[in-house]
């Protein structure tokens, strides 16, 4: 590139006040994960210290996605030397690796993948941690164990079940084509859940500013080409509220008064093919479309935490609290989303729009945070502008996830019931697992010769008669006894995508974690989540 | 036990896989024959042709090589940047430059003992018909509609039906962001890729009056830039959107026009996102349907379990969802069905706006099309000479060229099949 180009870049980059250099290397990097997460989510990430228990292929491979999108730390507690049959299922041991500690060699090899990325290799085992030293384990932000023998995965769920500031832990089985994992946790809250439903653009409730701009046009008096470039909102605005002067300020309601709306639509076109006509007749329905507050979110302010708040309670919950108050009020909405869906229309008729909404949506973010900070009980420290701005900006994807122990499923057989009604052939496969679970604490070594029918009176016990499941329960057993302690590599990355993904979510607090159990049956290539 | 072969070192490595292969599920198929049989054909017979060397490329390839598959083929064209390293995991900063096929092959040599891994560092399209016959499956991991198409076809065509080993299973993966699918194709018998196109999202595609006169979003700036102001400015230079100096010019250019028509949001990845089209993509994504396609690979050559009927899509936005279904055929497609796609023409359409129509079909998905009939070629895109002769129809009343009735074939550089219209005019 030549001289004089390069410096008018720099003219035009100091002109407009913005950084136009190229991203640098770390930005590069992370380009396409970036796009999903944001910075946020990044930041989030490389502060979190993961703990895997256990060497295996599977720990392998959930490692290798969170080591790749750049976690802070990640542990691997193993104490157990490398084996030929290790080599098959875990691509991050090599030849060399046998006889060496499966920890240091897996920790090795992954680091290689990002230097960003502290790894550290544990070689002592979790019975003695769980006894000498559990707040070395309750450290962590996220623990992942991944075919744990069940008697230490209840002394560590337990372990982490016992304070809400304790970490979540992902508990994940998986023999041959089968696996299930499950996410403990004690309570998840999302500002940033990426909601496919957009925010309202409150057609039926103008806010004054875009009520005044819409009844200052004449569209009578616009020359065709302007005519066809005001936005269908505007146009959708405007013609309501002429419809409600003529109907006793009701808005269309029966289907004949819709259609006359629609037809009323028609007869303001000025050409046939006018665009914008045409996406207010198809959004016309947004006119009686009554904007209240989602039933997700107001479902949210019976929330126990926000009857007793106190000063100590999560910033999210204060927040919530004054979502709460300011629904309370008129227009009885959410705040005002600044964000405009692309529409036909001109720039300027666009922009000046698009001004409106910005500015109302400040208004409101304004009035929120007057409710928020006259709140009769106040957060210990008092919360930032940044997260007031994400937590309004999102207001109608909140959401709040409340988790359960390891096996609560499992002493609540009305809810297997259930469960076994939607999803009978991954029900029985979870119940394969938890009478696996159940043997090995009687101190069985499960393998191809253990008799089906163990398996199977261990599964009575948790569902009762099997009744209706009771083939898929035979099928499930058989296909968990073919290959109890099979590491298979593509289960294992199947998994492994799945679980990481999973930990994304839960360290991020954006897209929305898995509740409950998910099943997974690489036969008929399928997935469920039983017991949410 | 293990199949001691040269191929195979460390016998006591394939101990996870044996278990499958030693002993049949209830719902494999009563004619499997476990042991000796699946194991040899796995690792010392089958031939499998990964196409791709990329996200899913790179995961497919560790996969297969620890599950047994001893001779493998990969197909890419690409080198490796820099904002691969994020997920394609065979790849180091010092690698990058070189030719993903060649660099992902040597690694995973290098890590799993006795596989063999064929790299091609180019295009698919170089290989024939013979070279795809070699394979027993072809495994697709490309973000590429148009290669796809051409695999999907080719395969399609190649099917002989006196020869029952010219059908080969193509699997194919895609991903984006937090979402993918993997599905089985068998060539001839069940819907094809190019069954499916129209459930592909439409590609975001902006209007030029838009973009010329009536810019509203910051995209909208973007395309300015580079479709209009490029070639205005640069003439025939061609733009490279991975050098990041024309991706600076673009970048100033949009911010100007950005700041004159009061538009906020021109940054430096949007600008880049938009002009290189960049989808999201994640490790975990790729792992996940990645591992579905290469479980269904091991499923079919081993037949130790029933492999997919034919269709998987994964969402992991909210918890995580699959939903596994039988794609079926479309009996009007144009590569495995056959049938004559019925038109309605109005009777005041020219010929270019039945080109416009084609082109926003989503079942077509064409982009420069040529067209012809029986007796005459009514708009050819190329050579030159055929283009300036046939341009005068493009304003032609189609109704005047193509009798109620008549077949247009409609032809495509970029793909291996033609198109049959039949033209109904009203
Ligand atoms: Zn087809």
């Amino acid at each position: 590139m030549s001289q004089t180009e390069s410096q008018d870049i720099e003219t035009a980059t100091t002109s407009l006040q913005t950084t136009s250099v190229a991203p640098d290397n770390k930005t590069r990097r992370y380009d396409r994960q970036l796009r999903l997460w944001a910075s946020s989510g990044q930041a989030a990430l490389e502060s979190s210290k993961i703990l895997v228990i256990s060497g295996s292929g599977t720990s392998a491979s959930v490692l290798k996605n969170l080591v790749l999108p750049g976690i802070g730390h990640f542990t691997i507690l193993d104490p157990h030397k490398v084996t030929e049959a290790d080599i098959g299922s875990n691509f991050f041991l090599e030849t060399e690796s046998v006889g060496k500690y499966k920890a240091e060699e897996e920790v090795r090899l992954l680091k290689e993948l990002n230097d960003g990325v502290e790894g550290v290799a544990n070689t002592s085992d979790l019975a003695t941690i769980l006894k000498n030293d559990p707040t070395y384990l309750t450290s962590f932000t996220l623990l992942i164990a991944h075919n744990l023998h069940p008697e230490l995965l209840e002394q560590l769920s337990s372990l982490l079940r016992s304070d809400p500031f304790h970490p979540p832990l992902i508990v994940v089985r998986s023999a041959g084509f089968l696996a299930e994992f499950f996410i403990q946790f004690h309570e998840h809250t999302i500002i940033d859940s990426h909601s496919e439903t957009p925010p309202s653009l409150r057609i039926d409730k103008p806010f004054p500013a875009l009520l005044d701009h819409a009844l200052s046009l004449d569209l009578s008096k616009l020359d065709p080409t302007d005519h066809g470039h005001i936005p269908y909102i505007v146009i959708l605005v405007k013609a309501a509220h002429e419809w409600k002067a003529s109907h006793d300020g009701r808005v269309p309601k029966t289907t004949e008064e819709r259609k006359e709306f629609k037809k009323y639509l028609q007869s303001l076109r000025v050409k046939a093919d006018e665009e914008n006509f045409e996406e207010a007749e198809a959004q016309a329905y947004r006119v009686w479309a009554v904007t209240n507050v989602p039933s997700e979110i107001s479902s949210l302010f019976n929330d126990p935490i926000l009857a007793n708040l106190t000063p100590t309670s999560p910033p999210f919950f204060h927040l919530l609290a004054a979502l709460k108050t300011y629904t309370e009020k008129e227009p009885h909405t959410l705040p005002l989303s600044a964000t405009l869906p692309d529409i036909k229309s001109d720039t300027t008729n666009y922009i000046h729009l698009q001004n409106l909404y910005k500015r109302r949506a400040e208004e409101e973010k304004e009035e929120f945070t007057k409710i928020l900070v006259a709140n009769p009980v106040q957060p210990q420290t008092p919360i930032d502008k940044g997260l007031i701005d994400e937590f309004v900006r999102n207001s109608h994807g909140l959401k709040v996830l409340r988790g359960e122990k390891w096996r609560a499923v499992d002493q609540d057989s009305a809810r297997l019931k259930e469960a076994s009604q939607s999803y009978p052939s991954h029900t029985a496969i979870h119940l394969a697992f938890s009478a696996m679970a159940a043997l090995e604490l009687k101190g069985v070594q499960v393998d191809h010769t253990t008799p089906a029918e163990d398996l199977k009176s261990e599964a009575a016990k948790i569902y009762g008669p099997f009744e209706e499941i009771e083939e898929e329960i035979d099928n499930a057993i058989a296909e968990l006894l073919r290959a109890p302690n099979a590491d298979l590599p593509t289960t294992a990355a199947f998994l492994g995508g799945l679980v990481a993904q999973e930990a994304i979510k839960i360290i991020t607090k954006q897209y929305v974690p898995v509740k409950g159990y998910c099943v997974i049956d690489l036969i008929s290539s399928t997935t469920s989540v039983i017991g949410a | 036990m293990s199949v001691a072969s040269p191929l195979s070192p460390l016998p006591g490595r394939h101990y996870h896989v044996d278990q499958i292969l030693d002993r049949p599920g209830p719902r494999t198929d009563p004619a499997f024959v476990p042991g000796e049989t699946p194991k040899t054909f796995l690792r010392e017979q089958s031939k499998i042709l990964v196409i791709g060397a990329g996200g899913l490329g790179c995961e497919i390839l560790a996969n297969l090589a620890l599950s047994g598959f001893n001779d493998i083929h990969v197909i890419d064209m690409d080198t490796i940047d820099i904002s691969n390293l994020n997920r394609q995991f065979l790849f180091r900063p010092k690698d990058v430059g070189k030719p993903k096929a060649i660099v992902a092959a040597e690694f995973i040599m290098r890590r799993v003992p006795g596989v063999k891994v064929t790299p091609y560092f180019g295009k698919i399209q170089d290989k024939d018909e013979d070279y795809y016959l070699q394979f027993n499956i072809i495994i697709c991991g490309l973000d590429s509609v148009e290669a796809r198409r051409w695999i999907n076809a080719t395969l399609v065509n190649m099917v002989d039906p006196e020869n029952g080993e010219s059908m080969k299973p193509l699997i194919d993966g895609g991903t984006e962001g937090f979402k993918g699918q993997a599905r089985l194709i068998l060539p001839t018998i069940t819907s094809c890729y190019e069954c499916s196109l129209d459930m592909l999202n439409k590609p975001t595609a902006f209007p030029i009056c838009t973009i010329a006169n009536t810019p509203r979003l910051p995209e909208h700036c973007i395309e300015w830039a580079s479709v209009l102001e490029w070639p205005r400015v640069h003439g025939d230079k061609k733009m490279d959107t991975d050098d990041p100096e024309h991706i600076g010019w673009l970048y100033k250019i949009a911010s100007a026009r950005a700041k004159e028509f009061n538009i906020e949001g021109v940054t430096w990845a949007l600008t880049q996102g938009v002009v290189k089209n960049i989808i999201p993509a994640i490790a975990s994504t790729n792992a996940i349907i990645a591992a579905s396609c290469c479980s269904e690979a091991l499923k079919i050559v081993t037949t130790c379990a029933p492999y997919i009927n034919n269709y998987m899509m994964f969402i992991g936005t909210e918890s995580v969802y699959t939903y596994t279904f039988e794609h079926e055929k479309r009996p009007e497609c144009p590569v495995c069905g056959g049938e004559t796609i019925d038109i309605s023409v109005g009777k005041e359409w020219t010929v270019e706006r039945l080109i416009e129509v084609l082109v926003e079909r989503q079942d077509i998905q064409i982009k420069k099309p040529s067209l012809s009939t029986s007796t005459k070629q009514l708009y050819l895109q190329a050579p030159k000479q055929l283009e300036q002769a046939t341009r005068p129809n493009l304003g032609k009343l189609l109704s005047e060229l193509v009798e109620e009735g008549d077949q247009i074939t409609v032809t495509a550089s970029s793909l291996p099949f033609n198109l049959s219209l039949r033209v109904t005019y009203v």
